[in-house]
């Protein structure tokens, strides 16, 4: 099934459709919230820019500005990374199941929190742990996976795609065995793998920002030559495309950047995966559009996801990953019957 | 002078050898194609001169520069690939697909420039693709999209091209007009054509030279007229074949022992 090319026009508005969703995402990340009245924080910026006066103390103002603010920033970062990383890994994989988990990062990232998680106490002594190994085990799943499916000359892309099943059956194994071994961390463990971002803070945006802006540009200039990929690995090679240069770049910066996120927020699915099909309902199949809507758009997405995961059920939080999925696949859903769809 | 030179050529693939030490030296402007039954290395050959297989033994020359020494961008400026089951993405517009033949031109990180716009629209005129440019590609017939993916190789400006079975599944006035098409190529731009084709006739009315492959290895090589009579011909396909002389063309007929 095909669907006719989507014009400029139609284009140029559904981008500023989602950017105008992103606004209003960020703003309402910033003003909703339990504690803290909409229009008190609305007002407080309208303030800011000297229009009225703000009617914040400054312990509302500090709740807005060391909570929500961070927090809003780091899901703009990780909806933005995670959608990217998916459209990339779709791209360079021909294969619309791709997600940035593909390749063994959520495996890799998981055995790494979970050995922190089950040490804290004792051999290891802060929380900060958790973090820093998880981002070592995202990214050393991937360096096997790479060396194993990837490395040789004529490797295609499916026995990358097996070798990174591979690596994650076996990491998540030995996840699942270290969990077991120690059941009075299971809830923390299970915590950090259905996501959050309660932790953000504004130390945790700057360890993170400068991995996910420079991988999201990587990706998002990548573009052109993912669309010339779609054609296959001997055309597009016999088109010009250093294909297995431009498919080393393009993973390692998705799983960078992927695997940063991971670090900081841990396990959030679905925006990988679904927010790039969206997109590509609604611009067509090219990836020079495809991936900066998807910055936008997963940026936004998750923002608002993380906004009725705490705001649905205050005080408590409802899980980040299971409101993903709430909120993602209706909406995939009206979409996808509104219109036929198109390959990857 | 020679366009494209094959020298001692052999291509290996894991234990297998599809082609062995084979030498060809095609001259510029002129069409060989490469005959041969199924599994004779045909396709294996000329991916060969597309630099696409690498040679475990011999080398491919092309203006006197080897493929296997060009780099990817530099290969795609000097031969162009028109494959047997080319991919076509859907949703991508004729337009878009045609000036994938830019890209070594323009480069992965630019848009294509006001010349390589100008070349894509006049491949396209001159295939008569105007009125698809902003068709989704993939809703094009069997010869349109046939054309289209020739188009792509022509917007890479090359002066060898090579073609692996590029009449597949077109029915016979598609498969005589995209021939015709190419040999105008041939005649008006001094193109060098190589190509492979199982239609022994077709193949004899287009191309200057035959080159029939047999378990990876030239069993004979000459002008049509006489590959398509050769006792050769006969003993690579093991059947009985007869060349009818239809108002000065020849035609291969199979007949039934």
């Amino acid at each position: 099934m095909t669907t006719n090319p989507p014009t400029r026009r139609r284009v140029a508005i559904i981008t500023a459709c989602t950017v105008a969703g992103l606004v209003v995402a960020a703003v309402g990340g910033l003003a909703i919230g339990p504690t803290i009245g909409t229009w008190h924080v609305v007002g407080a910026a309208l303030a800011h820019l000297g229009l009225g006066h703000s009617t914040l103390t400054p312990l509302q103002w500090t709740i807005v500005w060391q909570l929500r603010a961070p927090r809003m920033v780091l899901g703009l970062l990780a909806g933005a990374m995670l959608a990217v990383a998916g459209a990339t890994y779709q791209g360079v994989f021909r294969n619309p199941l791709a997600d940035p988990y593909l390749l063994g990062v959520a495996a890799g990232a998981g055995l790494g929190a979970t050995f922190a998680i089950v040490n804290v106490g004792q051999s290891l002594t802060t929380p900060t742990w958790t973090p820093l190994l998880a981002f070592v085990g995202a990214m050393g799943a991937v360096t096997v996976t790479w060396l194993i499916g990837g490395r040789r000359l004529r490797s295609s892309t499916a026995t990358l795609i097996l070798a990174g099943v591979a690596v994650s059956s076996l990491l998540t194994s030995a996840q699942t065995f270290l969990q077991q071994q120690s059941t009075g961390s299971i809830a923390r463990v299970y915590i950090w793998l259905l996501g959050s971002l309660a932790s953000a803070s504004w130390s945790s945006v700057w360890l993170v920002l400068p991995y996910v802006a420079v991988c999201v540009a990587i990706c998002v200039v990548a573009g052109r030559a993912l669309d010339v990929m779609s054609v296959g690995e001997d055309e597009s090679r016999s088109l010009g495309v250093p294909v297995r240069r431009v498919r080393f770049v393009v993973i390692a910066a998705s799983s960078l950047g992927t695997a940063a996120i991971v670090s900081a927020v841990g396990l959030i699915g679905f925006v990988g995966i679904i927010v790039p099909h969206i997109v590509r309902l609604l611009v067509g199949t090219s990836y020079r559009r495809i991936l900066p809507i998807s910055v936008l758009f997963g940026a936004g997405f998750l923002v608002l996801a993380d906004t009725i995961a705490r705001t649905v059920l205050a005080p408590s939080e409802l899980p980040l990953g299971v409101v993903t999925a709430l909120v993602g696949a209706p909406v995939f859903v009206v979409i996808l019957s509104l219109r036929r769809p198109v390959a990857v | 002078m020679s366009q494209v030179v094959v020298h001692e050529l052999s291509v290996r693939i894991g234990k297998k050898e599809l082609v062995s030490s084979i030498s060809l030296e095609i001259a510029a402007g002129t069409w060989c194609t490469i005959i041969g039954p199924n599994g004779a290395g045909k396709t294996t050959l000329v991916e060969a001169v597309a630099g696409l297989r690498a040679p475990s033994h011999g080398s491919v020359t092309i203006g006197r520069k080897s493929v296997s020494s060009m780099s990817e961008r530099e290969r795609a400026r000097t031969v162009s690939l028109v494959p047997q089951h080319p991919v076509v993405p859907e949703g991508m517009t004729v337009y878009d697909y045609v000036a994938l033949g830019r890209t070594a031109y323009h480069g992965l990180f630019r848009p294509p420039s006001a010349h390589d716009r100008s070349v894509i629209d006049g491949v396209l005129e001159r295939l008569s693709l105007g009125e698809f440019r902003d068709r989704d590609g993939a809703t094009l017939s069997g010869g349109e999209r046939q054309r289209m993916v020739l188009a792509r190789a022509f917007a890479q400006s090359t002066m060898v091209i090579v073609l692996d079975e590029p009449i597949t599944g077109l029915d016979m006035r598609h498969q005589m007009e995209l021939l015709e098409l190419l040999k105008t190529e041939v005649a008006d731009c001094g193109l060098t054509v190589v190509a492979t084709l199982h239609d022994l006739t077709l193949a004899g009315q287009f191309a200057d030279r035959l080159v029939l492959l047999d378990h990876g290895n030239v069993a004979i090589d000459g002008p049509a007229s006489d590959v398509v009579r050769s006792d050769e011909l006969v003993a690579s396909y093991g059947m009985h074949l007869r060349v009818v002389d239809v108002d000065g063309s020849d035609v291969v007929v199979p007949v039934r022992k």
